[in-house]
């Protein structure tokens, strides 16, 4: 009788709680997160001035668009060069530099370890503009190379879209290594050191270590430090923008840089098919990871 | 019963602390303080308007540069007009800053974050007229008499035949050379006033070979130096709206001018902005300089060339006196102005040619180094005055007269994507490809940016 006249069982009640526990943190990513991305996806049907959008006629014009905008596909090709080149650098780096500093009977452990990760501490304008000066014609690096009599003359690394390019690389691995040497050092840790005594008691040498052990159960660690990446370079932004500027001649711009160009960056703000390419990344983004899972799993 | 009620209560304090923090950060909009103490604040603030019918907000960009010229405006109007008249300076980091207000404003349909009035660049301003109508009022009938301006300059803030604008500063282009660097190749300025591209390709050839300093430089990402050659041929890169690019045959031999000029090395192409400022200019790397004259106070940094330069008119593909305008800006009333009255008379009165103009002009002129396109304010002796910096030679009454020669051609919202494209053909020119081919490339990108 009591329990009808309360209307709720004992368990409806825990239940009840727990959804008022979980409602304003669900009601907050609705309306912060998921209610601008609806409204995102909308408006990349859209098209004209922001004031006054109109539905596209066609209503996939945007996405049509895309297609033959030579700047975007040269934009893709650009984050793409970047991400099959710096990767896997920056990861095999990473996981060599982890292993080292992995030693036991290493001194100083935790200095060199600050010293590695220190770069991801940099904010990413800075460590651009810190770079850009680096490589100016009149800057460090050109004077040190001159100095040494590796070039006749000042070389414009900045202003040649190849140098521009593995500039730019250059500058993301060591921005990033120490970064992913931190989630490798941390799946080391979990790695028993008994194994590797037994791998030694075996005769097995460094390198056969290294490939039969260490890599094979790091494996999850690997999928998730390259997961991270692939999705970190597809957003490549702030790179592009400082170090370079997307020039020259728009040889380094990244998609993230382009599409930014297109709301803020030059005047025109063309909603509508910002948000349309921003679309297009994430897909893209979408289909690499799975792909990286698949590839990566090992369940059968 | 106890616990919930305290729970209840506690919730309650939470959500409207959290409310409270809400509205307090746009409460404070009502500060009145003078418009000098205002600028004195390096960071940016945020916009808005003002309630207090004596006090007008504006937006703009240059503490070296446009905000001191409005303090000069502010000044005068108070002590003339009305006593109790405050400028309420808001400072943005750069121009850009304001572009972006109007965007975000416009988008969310709510123009209650705009300052009343707003500086606002020449080359953007039809297209976020176009854009965003109602972000904007028109002054048609504020009191100015139009002919006192430079009609080129004027073709900018009026959209349709309707005035927005009121003129600020002016973009006229001048050239800059180092008198005695081109001595030192026994030149004088005289050789180059009023000399075709290739005479000076020429001379730049002797400079550099001498001193090895450029006669001549741009930041190779925009598409600025081709649009003042154009301008100085009075030609346009758009024709009826659409991009006259290839077909245009003027173009076509100013890009291939350039193109020779940096392959010769008399052109220094540098990467960004900031390298042209500060490495190319300030950096001493060069003998001449070609822009809007808003480029003078970067020039001046270098104290020790002081005396050294001189500066003249264009050099043209004809050999005639070349004369352009590259950027510059205008004042604009906002949709969210709640005193138009009060704006337009102040606006009218200072820099629109009224009583105050000249007295605005002087100081603006004297503290930010801005130079009026308001034809009459080239008469005052603060214009006539020799600028030691360039061989005591009065050059501010050079540029505005300079000002009345320049021809208007047809502008586009797509300027400034259109010089990127151009600049990124010549990049690419420079580097090999063929000039019809790039610059085929160019009109494609810009059609299609277009949506042509």
């Amino acid at each position: 009788m009591e329990n009808k006249k309360k209307g709720m069982t004992l368990q409806q009640k825990q239940s009840m709680s727990g959804w008022i526990f979980l409602a304003p943190a669900t009601i907050l990513i609705a309306i912060m997160s998921f209610w601008p991305m609806i409204s995102a996806f909308m408006t990349s049907f859209k098209t004209g001035s922001s004031a006054n959008m109109q539905w596209a006629e066609p209503l996939w014009y945007n996405y049509a668009r895309m297609f033959k905008d030579k700047l975007f596909i040269r934009s893709v090709g650009n984050t793409f060069l970047y991400l099959i080149i710096q990767v896997p650098i920056m990861l095999i780096l990473a996981i060599l530099l982890a292993q080292l500093l992995n030693n036991k009977d290493l001194k100083l452990k935790g200095f060199f370890r600050t010293c590695v990760f220190l770069p991801c501490a940099t904010a990413l304008v800075s460590y651009s503009l810190i770079f850009k000066s680096l490589f100016a014609t009149e800057g460090l690096i050109n004077s040190i190379l001159v100095n040494l009599g590796i070039l006749q003359e000042n070389y414009n690394f900045l202003g040649t879209s190849a140098s521009a390019k593995a500039v730019i690389i250059i500058a993301l691995i060591w921005r990033w290594t120490g970064y992913n040497m931190v989630f490798y050092l941390a799946g080391l840790q979990n790695i028993e050191y008994s194994v590797y005594e037994a791998a030694k008691i075996d005769g097995a040498n460094g390198w056969q270590t290294f490939w039969g052990i260490t890599v094979p159960l790091l494996r999850p660690t690997i999928i998730m430090t390259f997961i991270m990446s692939i999705n970190g370079t597809l957003q490549l932004f702030d790179e592009s923008v400082n170090l370079t500027n997307g020039g020259p001649a728009n040889s380094t711009i990244s998609m993230s840089h382009y599409i930014y160009n297109n709301t803020f960056g030059t005047g025109v703000a063309n909603f509508g098919y910002a948000t349309a390419m921003s679309f297009c990344v994430f897909i893209m983004v979408g289909i690499l990871a799975l792909i990286n899972m698949r590839v990566g799993d090992t369940r059968d | 019963m106890k616990k919930k009620l305290i729970a209840l209560l506690l919730t309650g304090v939470i959500v409207f602390s959290l409310a409270a923090c809400g509205s307090s950060s746009s409460s404070s909009e009502g500060d009145t303080s003078a418009a000098s103490e205002e600028a004195a604040d390096d960071g940016s603030e945020s916009m808005g308007s003002s309630d207090d019918e004596n006090t007008l907000t504006i937006a703009a960009w240059d503490a070296s540069f446009n905000i001191p010229a409005l303090e000069a405006a502010a000044e005068v109007y108070k002590a003339n007009v009305n006593p109790d008249f405050v400028l309420d300076l808001r400072e943005q980091s750069e121009a850009s800053d304001i572009e972006t207000a109007i965007t975000t404003a416009a988008s969310a349909g709510n123009y209650d974050t705009l300052t009343d009035i707003v500086l606002f660049q020449d080359h953007y301003i039809e297209s976020y007229v176009s854009d965003y109508p109602d972000a904007w009022l028109s002054i048609d009938d504020i009191d100015i008499n139009w002919d006192d301006f430079q009609s080129e300059k004027l073709t900018y803030s009026t959209i349709d035949g309707v005035h927005y604008g009121v003129p600020m500063d002016s973009g006229t282009v001048i050239c800059a050379y180092r008198v005695d660097l081109l001595e030192e190749c026994g030149y004088t300025i005289d050789d180059l006033i009023g000399i075709t591209w290739d005479e000076f390709t020429e001379i730049g050839k002797v400079v550099k070979e001498t001193t090895g300093k450029y006669l001549m430089c741009i930041n190779g990402d925009s598409g600025d130096l081709v649009y003042m050659m154009l301008q100085a041929e009075g030609v346009s890169q758009f024709q009826d709206g659409a991009p006259y690019i290839t077909e245009n045959e003027t173009l076509k031999e100013i890009v291939q001018t350039i193109v020779d000029m940096a392959n010769e090395g008399v052109l220094l192409l540098t990467n960004s902005w900031s390298d042209y400022t500060d490495t190319a200019i300030q950096g001493d790397q060069v003998a001449g300089v070609m822009n809007g004259n808003w480029i003078i106070p970067t020039i001046e940094k270098v104290e020790a060339n002081s005396g050294l330069w001189e500066i003249t008119t264009m050099p043209t593909l004809t050999g005639a006196e070349g004369y352009a305008a590259n950027g510059g800006s205008a004042l604009y009333i906002t949709a969210n102005c709640s005193n138009v009255d009060l704006a337009k008379d102040f606006l009218a009165y200072t820099f629109g040619g009224g009583e105050g103009a000249i007295d605005t002009y002087d100081v603006a002129l004297t503290d930010g180094g801005v130079i009026s396109t308001y034809t009459p304010a080239g008469e005052s002796d603060v214009y006539n005055q020799g600028v030691a910096y360039f061989n005591d030679t009065a050059i501010y009454a050079d540029i505005v007269e300079y000002g009345t020669h320049v021809q208007t051609i047809e502008q586009n919202p797509y300027h400034y994507s259109c010089g990127t494209q151009i600049a990124a053909a010549i990049v690419n020119i420079i580097n090999g490809s063929d000039l019809d081919a790039a610059l085929q490339d160019a009109e494609d990108q810009l059609n299609f940016e277009m949506g042509n």
